[in-house]
């Protein structure tokens, strides 16, 4: 019986994946230091000469910058992906709430029960990561807010319009998390633990699929494809 | 809070706290003549005057010069350019023509003992204390029916002209009744309401008065909020900090001698003027928090070098105030100065969100669920915990009983 191997994706897509995996430790392992500075700093030298919170933090704004680059492309794509254009998995309308619920029961009953087409993504993939991105995008408003207390005189080195912009954009984050600057931290820093909580699942699902439904899922991060039984992409 | 205070334009107000410094020479030039005109209507005023700041410096043993260079600094302070500052100092002259009427809600009192209590008074205090003050509760010898007359007497006398300054919270929850004042029983939110009603502005004077301060942290059991969600219709002009910086005060009053008209206020009507400084921004150890050099302990090496105290609890990179320029008692000190983290205080709800003494992430804060209190990071293992432990057990369960496709299928 024969494999058919299909693309998933694109290079720059894959590269996309890696990147933001690099980013999210590295945003992860920063922000905890400032959140408390959990290790010491033993350079015997001045404090005018080793800048360990610094770098610290400079690390954190930059894996942030490059994470809302990749945010804003991966937005795009979500509507004009040549692959899977995301956003049409996401509609909840009869079909894809039925996709949904049968992958959810393929995990849940241990893929005795597989009755959906696992040659392209389905919902239950859409709605996993749309979730993720709506987590970094919060992360990114909250950021941004903390952020922008740097500016309090309303200048920067590139403009007003930077920080009347991130006003603009994320003063709304203080009032819905309860009122003042420590809640959006204290939020800031509770969705990075929804985040890992996030990515613990995400890779032992991957791993799982791979495992049990034997179609080289795993690769659709590396090599840019999967394999289907011939026999089944016709049956579907 | 009562009809989420002007929601939608709190939503899209803080445009950061930048005072325009540089409005150019017809602008100036503008408001020197307006100014010069209300110092002289206030001159020749009649309006009450029971001691003089000339009196008052003599006193201490402060020479005239003292009290310019006091002038060009409190200039500086409402950024004003300097050609002001002979108005500035005349405004200081005829501080005592504006009346005021200062009440004290649930508090500690300790505003007024700030600005009362210092043995070598700052030319701030002095100034205050000779603030044509026609009502204070705390310093004032009339008691009972004699202090509401008073009252009365002083709310017709200066109707639409007195400064009606506040100095703690408004108990308006189930509470509220365990708090009245006088012989009548006036509940502490009637009292703030009639005397506010008859005065050019409210002055909230001290965190409790601005937010609620202390009483109204959790479990709030009077239901205290700050003047600003009693008082409608009326300028409100906040000076949060526990105590507030007498400084703070006086700039706000003198700006009000000076043009008869509120300063500049930022999206928690402070005025900007004071609170456009982040404290992180303009600490001394600020170099030791880039470093990493942190106090980890009262009282070891790096307390005694002076490092940050971020991991003691400091809350500067959050807190909008500008004690660490003007600092406290004429810039003899500040809490970071003598070796404590700033604990927010003058910020909303900063009893219970920012004077933890820790870390935020080692804080413990209650859930927005309610129930216990726990740290984030309390809070964040346990979730990991809970998301390990179901991915281990339906792991083992596939292990041992999950169908694996087939070659031949
Ligand atoms: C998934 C991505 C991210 C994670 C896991 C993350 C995690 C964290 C954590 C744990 C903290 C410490 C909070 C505390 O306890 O005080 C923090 C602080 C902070 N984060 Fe992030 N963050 C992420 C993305 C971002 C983004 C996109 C921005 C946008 C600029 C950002 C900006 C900041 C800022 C400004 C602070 C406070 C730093 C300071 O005050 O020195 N973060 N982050
Ligand atoms: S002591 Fe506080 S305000 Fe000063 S640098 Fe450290 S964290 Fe910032």
């Amino acid at each position: 019986m024969a494999y058919k191997k299909v693309k998933r994706m694109s290079l720059f897509m894959r590269i996309n994946h890696w990147v933001v995996a690099i980013c999210m430790v590295a945003a992860i392992a920063t922000g905890l230091y400032i959140g408390h500075p959990y290790y010491q700093t033993l350079i015997a030298d001045l404090a005018v000469d080793k800048y360990v919170m610094a770098w610290n933090r400079w690390i954190h704004f930059m894996a942030a910058i490059i994470f809302d680059v990749s945010s804003i492309v991966v937005a795009y794509l979500y509507f004009f992906s040549r692959f899977e254009k995301a956003y049409k998995k996401l509609i909840p309308n009869g079909e894809n709430i039925k996709e949904f619920g049968d992958v959810l029961v393929n995990l849940m009953t241990l893929n005795r029960v597989k009755k959906f087409d696992s040659t392209h993504a389905d919902s239950f993939n859409a709605v996993f990561f749309f979730i993720f991105h709506l987590m970094l995008l919060w992360m990114l408003l909250t950021g941004l807010q903390l952020y922008v207390h740097a500016f309090p005189h309303g200048e920067s080195s590139i403009g007003a319009w930077w920080p009347t912009m991130l006003h603009l954009a994320t003063d709304w984050t203080v009032w819905i998390t309860g009122g003042t600057y420590m809640d959006v931290r204290i939020s800031h820093h509770n969705t990075m633990y929804w985040i890992i909580a996030w990515v613990m699942f995400h890779i032992y699902y991957q791993v799982w699929r791979t495992l049990f439904w034997q179609e080289g899922d795993i690769n659709i991060v590396v090599g840019g494809s999967k394999f289907v039984k011939e026999d089944k992409e016709k049956s579907n | 809070m009562s009809d989420r205070r002007d929601a939608l334009t709190k939503l899209f107000s803080a445009k950061g706290a930048k005072v325009d410094t540089n409005r150019g020479e017809a602008y100036y030039e503008a408001l020197m003549n307006r100014m010069s005109a209300r110092l002289q209507s206030l001159e020749t005023s009649n309006l009450a005057m029971k001691s003089s700041i000339e009196r008052a410096l003599d006193a201490q043993g402060l020479t005239r010069r003292d009290f310019m260079k006091w002038a060009s600094a409190m200039c500086a302070m409402l950024m004003l350019p300097s050609q002001f500052t002979p108005l500035v100092a005349q405004a200081a002259t005829l501080m005592n023509r504006v009346p005021v009427i200062w009440i004290e809600l649930q508090d500690c009192a300790g505003n007024s003992e700030a600005i009362l209590r210092s043995d070598a008074p700052t030319i701030d205090e002095l100034i205050l204390d000779v603030l044509s003050l026609e009502f204070n509760e705390t310093i004032m010898a009339a008691a009972g029916h004699q202090a509401e007359e008073h009252l009365e007497e002083a709310m017709k006398t200066f109707k639409g002209k007195y400064l009606c300054v506040v100095e703690g919270a408004v108990p308006i929850g189930a509470g509220r009744e365990w708090c009245t004042i006088g012989a009548k029983g006036e509940t502490f939110e009637e009292h703030l309401k009639r005397v506010a009603k008859d005065s050019a502005a409210v002055v909230a004077v001290g965190t409790c008065a601005t937010f609620g301060g202390v009483p109204a942290a959790s479990p709030n059991p009077t239901g205290a909020v700050g003047v600003q969600d009693v008082v409608r219709g009326k300028p409100i002009i906040n000076i949060p900090a526990c105590p507030a910086n007498p400084a703070n005060i006086t700039g706000t009053i003198l700006h009000f001698v000076l043009t008869g008209q509120i300063p500049e206020l930022d999206h928690l009507n402070r005025p900007k003027f004071a609170f456009g400084y982040r404290i992180h921004d303009n600490c001394e150890r600020r170099a030791h928090f880039d470093a990493g050099e942190f106090v980890e302990e009262w009282g070891d090496e790096g307390a005694k070098n002076n490092f940050c105290l971020y991991k003691m609890g400091c809350k500067g990179p959050m807190t909008f105030n500008n004690c660490s320029i003007v600092r406290y008692n004429e810039a003899v000190n500040w809490p970071i100065g003598s070796g404590h983290g700033c604990i927010g205080c003058s910020e909303p709800q900063f009893w219970d969100k920012y004077a933890t003494e820790r870390p935020l992430a080692d804080s413990r804060i209650k859930a927005p669920t309610g129930g216990v209190e726990k740290s984030v990071d309390e809070f964040g293992l346990g979730l990991l915990t809970a998301a390990g432990i179901g991915i281990a057990i339906h792991a083992v369960a596939s292990a041992s009983a999950a169908k694996v496709e087939s070659e031949e299928a």
